[in-house]
């Protein structure tokens, strides 16, 4: 047998499949969650609903915030990967291109923890 | 005169139905991300007394933004989640590819059934 002078290297590190992967899985998963989110929202109860009452109301029930908090991680990190792809097809300096995505993990990083600081220890006192 | 001809000229590029499906998705993709990065600072107020979380609600109950919800937000959240499962079965089915084509015409079928009542039901509450 000959070798395969053009086969192709083996990647350094796997995270690209992953993240393809999860892409997909989190679409899944977002079809159901996100899609279910807007309708009781925004057709069920409607936007003149929603106030300060009405969340601290919903998040009496643990259930909702379990459901808010995978809605925040899977919902945010799915989009941040879809930027993280989109950066890396029209951001083609170097400097910038690192700028934006360095910009883009800190703003993944902040909003994750504050969206799950608030779920997470909101106390219904009004 | 010459930014439309470029931009005709792409949408009409020999891509046909999956450079359009591809683009609406980058497009809706990248709102969606801008609207969930205000919606959860917005959620975020939470942790405040109630009157700071109330105090923004004149943004989110305004003409301008329930227009938006309807004809943005949830026009592309629909778009993108029913391109999205799309291509989850292309990738994933074997030989599904050959009919992606077709499949985007019959998922932009089940969008404007989808699409048409429910905006209806949500502009007839807001107004």
């Amino acid at each position: 047998m000959q070798a395969r002078p053009f086969a192709r290297p083996r990647p350094a590190s796997n995270f690209e499949m992953y993240a393809w992967f999860f892409t997909r899985i989190s679409a899944v998963v977002l079809f159901l969650m996100a899609l279910f989110h807007l309708v009781y929202m925004d057709i069920a109860l409607g936007v003149d609903a929603i106030s300060f009452q009405l969340i601290a109301w919903r998040w009496q029930n643990p259930a909702w915030r379990l459901f808010d908090l995978f809605l925040l991680t899977f919902g945010w990190l799915h989009g941040a990967n879809g930027m993280r792809i989109i950066i890396d097809d029209y951001v083609h300096a170097q400097g910038w291109r690192v700028l934006v995505k360095s910009l883009l993990y800190l703003l993944t990083f902040v909003l994750i923890i504050l969206g799950a600081y608030v779920i997470l220890t909101f106390k219904a006192t009004g | 005169m010459t930014a439309i001809a470029t931009i005709f000229r792409d949408v009409t590029y020999r891509g046909r139905e999956g450079q359009i499906a591809w683009m609406l998705h980058r497009i809706s993709g990248v709102g969606i991300f801008l609207f969930l990065a205000l919606h959860i600072l917005n959620v975020f107020l939470m942790s405040f007394p109630s009157d700071v979380f109330n105090s923004v609600l004149f943004f989110y109950h305004s003409v301008l933004f329930k227009l938006l919800s309807v004809f943005g937000l949830y026009l592309g959240v629909l778009y993108h989640a029913l391109n999205g499962i799309r291509v989850v079965i292309v990738d994933f089915w074997p030989g599904a590819g050959r009919y992606q084509a077709p499949m985007w015409r019959v998922q932009m079928v089940i969008f404007a059934l989808a699409f048409v009542p429910s905006a209806a039901v949500m502009l007839a509450r807001m107004f």
